[in-house]
């Protein structure tokens, strides 16, 4: 009787560690190729197109220092929390409110669905126009952003609520409140918290782009008016740093989820 | 009438891998041994878990054996390593799954002809081949429907037909028939036979029911319970053609079916 | 209410179903006038100045497409999401099917692609507006690298939802490695990628339009800019219109490919209706 397995085990054992091994190599190696070839292609396309990693570098410690940076990012992370704040709310307190009226629910929700078309950024010039040049039109902007998933991710949680629980509840004499409380909130919490990990980078995201299109302070407003006055080193910087920051909350984010569901089989949903 | 042996099975063995630094698996199975003649429908009766799926899988080449040697007309099989695995044995040896398999964006028609379109064997013959096997099945009128538009019951008949539309000289069979309610069951177990009488194909069919065993087959293996080997071996003389829904009347049935019995427990 | 009514009879509860959706249709009717009633009170509140008016809106709207003016920005715009898509859609697509026999390739590339998807991309409009001014080009940029990293995302997960059984069944019937990507690999994976496409499609046009906002000389997101600049309230929402009925065309279009294309999937909706 020949013995083949034993020899398949080590066999096996070996490659994984290998693979392991090589996957790391080619992540710091590709990681690396990347940095090289963004300071081949900035020597090559000249100051005007593209801005040398080092003086990027450079210009993020010299910022730093100076504390400006500082200021643009605590101004754009102060404008996203404002933002993510309203919409949140208004995001959650309308599906409880809407279960109350289902007749009203039922009438209003294919126009809610339409206004998800309605591109949110092409309102901003509305919201300047309407409402100034200071906070208000980021905030309306940031607050739509993060209303529309939240949104629409309670509403479809509450529904999924399955109906013996809540009919449980009400035959043991539980108020609509403590309903909505016990039953509800906690039967949707895993949707609202993905939700939120889509929502939060979303909110900073928004929070710069709509400094591209007014106000004077913040990573957005760093980046266009570079821009405008050809700094094309600080618009590399600000890219940097708002990618980073984004990437930063991301990860953080992630990580508080799998922290705190543990216990939850991991899913991957790519969807947004 | 000598029979000519297709299928030789010697000292099989197999246990999965060793996770590192535990115990080595239990084997699952443990020196198992028998042959398949040319012409021939065997049956193989075991309890569950009892490695059956695993057995047709090693045959199939879809999974390795830990020793033990296959030899398919007088070819050794090469089982043991993974890499030189050859799923099917170019395609002399077909094998019809329990779950059904079909590809979903597949009509009927599309999936019993995938095997030929895969061995670029398709041509008006082997068409009017698959055009014949669906009707011998009554899956005629159901050509272009996609597979979740069957019952449980016409998939199983769709993934039996694509596996004889083939004509493999071989075909391996685990329990095909378990998932379905009794009177399609034994509706597909007469249009098996129907067909299998057409052809004479060598059939290996693996089943928990002893009856089924033994309404279908030439001769029954009974496994033994994990390590797999095999525990008994039954010659089965009720005559052909089979009445399947009579079967159990027939007066050699009673005293084979205990004999099996006994041994299944 | 009607869950807690069992009625045997199958004609009375179709009634009632009839008779219920009948009346929803009415609320919701109601509720696009009471909207409408809404929208010209603060027109009038305000003054058309601040908010334009419905009906001023629907003229205007009327005037720009007999002009054409609104359909040639229009198509601007659906050209730089459309050809944006393309260029960011397709290699995304193609590239976890490239790399599926090089799981080692993925995984080095995967906490790039991570960090491209949560990346924000649409900061990066200034700088291709710096790199290739204010046409059209920058715009199709930004669509492409926005769409991208979604769509690959969701090529992968549909490369990697491949059933293994299917595989082996379709070895063991002689089929070599092409066989089992075009015939098994690729189907699986389509009704993923459509996802991603589904995903993707109203960033495109977003994403345009943003790029148009920051700097454009044409599109409707440059109408939308222009008219505000120009405290012209109604032509914002005459630009805001147009770009919301392309979402919807954009939507629409996706949809009956993807019914065309994947006519095999279950539904189970349907399933259910028509019994088995």
């Amino acid at each position: 009787m020949t013995m083949h397995e034993s020899e398949l085990d080590r066999e096996e054992r070996s490659r994984v560690k290998w693979r392991k091994y090589a996957v790391t190599v080619g992540r710091i190696g590709l990681g690396v190729a990347l940095l090289v070839a963004w300071k081949v292609g900035a020597d090559a396309a000249g100051p005007l197109y593209a801005a040398d990693p080092i003086n990027v570098f450079q210009r993020i410690v010299s910022d730093s220092i100076s504390g400006s940076l500082l200021r643009h990012i605590t101004v754009t992370l102060r404008l996203s929390v404002e933002g993510f704040a309203i919409g949140c709310t208004f995001g959650v307190a309308l599906p409880f409110l809407l279960r109350r009226m289902p007749r009203l629910t039922r009438a209003v929700e294919p126009y809610i669905m339409a206004s998800v078309g309605v591109p949110k950024y092409a309102l901003v010039p509305l919201f300047i126009l309407w409402f100034g040049i200071d906070d208000a039109p980021k905030l309306w902007l940031v607050g739509l952003l993060v209303f529309y998933p939240v949104f629409i991710a309670v509403f479809a949680g509450i529904r999924n609520v399955d109906r013996n629980l809540i009919n449980m509840a009400r035959v043991v004499g539980a108020s609509e409140a403590m309903i909505s409380r016990e039953v509800i909130w906690n039967a949707l919490l895993p949707f609202f918290f993905t939700a939120l990990k889509i929502a939060l980078p979303r909110a900073v995201s928004a929070t710069i782009i709509g400094e591209f299109l007014v106000g004077n302070e913040g990573l957005g407003y760093m980046i266009e008016y570079s821009r405008q006055n050809f700094d094309t080193t600080g618009v590399f910087t600000g890219i940097v740093v708002a990618t980073a920051l984004v990437l930063v909350i991301n990860t953080a984010l992630v990580r508080l989820d799998r922290h705190f569901n543990a216990w939850r089989p991991i899913d991957r949903d790519m969807a947004l | 009438m000598a029979a000519e042996v297709l299928l030789e099975v010697r000292g099989l063995s197999k246990r999965f891998g060793n996770r590192a630094g535990r115990e080595p698996s239990p084997w699952v199975i443990q020196e198992l041994s028998f042959v398949v003649n040319e012409g021939e429908f065997l049956t193989i009766v075991g309890p569950s878990g009892s490695g059956k799926t695993t057995l047709l899988n090693i045959l199939a080449q879809i999974d390795t054996a830990s020793g033990g040697e296959i030899c398919l007309q007088s070819h050794a099989a090469p089982i043991g390593n993974s890499k030189s695995l050859k799923p099917g044995l170019a395609c002399k040896i077909g094998y019809v799954t329990q779950e059904d398999n079909l590809l979903p964006w597949r009509t009927t028609l599309e999936n019993v002809l995938f095997p030929l379109t895969v061995q670029r064997r398709l041509n008006e013959d082997t068409r009017a081949q698959a055009q014949m096997l669906i009707r011998a099945v009554g899956l005629a009128g159901f050509e272009d429907h996609y597979p979740h538009e069957l019952s449980g019951g016409m998939r199983k008949r769709a993934s039996l037909i694509r596996t004889l539309v083939y004509d493999p000289p071989i075909i391996l069979m685990d329990e095909p028939f378990g998932a379905l309610d009794a009177q399609t069951r034994t509706q597909l177990q007469e249009d098996l036979l129907r067909l299998w009488n057409l052809g004479r194909k060598t059939i290996v069919f693996v089943t928990h029911d002893i009856v089924e065993a033994i309404a279908l087959g030439d001769r029954t293996l009974v496994l033994s319970r994990s390590p797999a080997s095999v525990a008994g071996e039954h010659r089965n003389s009720i005559p052909r053609p089979r009445d399947i829904r009579g079967i159990m009347i027939h007066p050699e049935f009673a005293p084979l079916y205990q004999r099996i019995r006994v041994q299944v427990q | 209410m009607a869950t807690w009514q069992r009625t045997e009879d199958p004609n009375l509860a179709r009634l009632a179903r009839l008779a219920g959706s009948l009346r929803t249709r009415g609320d919701q009717l109601l509720v696009l006038i009471v909207l409408l009633a809404l929208w010209q009170g603060l027109s009038l509140a305000f003054g058309t100045y601040w908010v334009g008016s419905p009906w001023g809106v629907l003229t205007r709207l009327g005037k720009g497409v007999m002009s054409g003016e609104i359909l040639r920005h229009a198509s601007y715009t659906l050209l730089e999401a459309a050809a944006g898509f393309l260029i960011g859609a397709l290699p995304a697509a193609a590239l976890p099917f490239a790399l599926r026999r090089l799981p080692i390739v993925t995984a080095i590339l995967d906490p790039f692609m991570v960090g491209g998807y949560g990346a924000p991309k649409l900061a990066l409009a200034p700088l291709f507006i710096l790199w290739f001014g204010i046409g059209i080009e920058s715009k199709i940029a930004l669509v492409a690298i926005t769409v991208f990293f979604i769509v690959y995302f969701s090529a992968l997960a549909g490369v990697r939802a491949l059933d293994p059984r299917l595989v082996q069944m379709a070895q063991v019937m002689g089929a070599n490695e092409r066989d089992v990507a075009r015939h098994i690999v690729f189907p699986g994976a389509v009704p993923h990628i459509f996802t991603g496409f589904r995903i993707a499609m109203p960033y495109s046009i977003g994403g345009a339009v943003i790029a148009e906002l920051i700097s454009a000389n044409r599109g409707l997101g440059y109408l939308v800019q222009l008219s505000a600049m120009n405290f012209d309230t109604t032509g914002v929402f005459v630009a805001l219109v147009a770009t919301t009925c392309i979402v919807f065309l954009g939507n629409w279009s996706v949809n009956v490919v993807e019914r065309r294309l994947l006519r095999w999937r279950p539904r189970p909706d349907l399933d259910m209706q028509a019994g088995s």
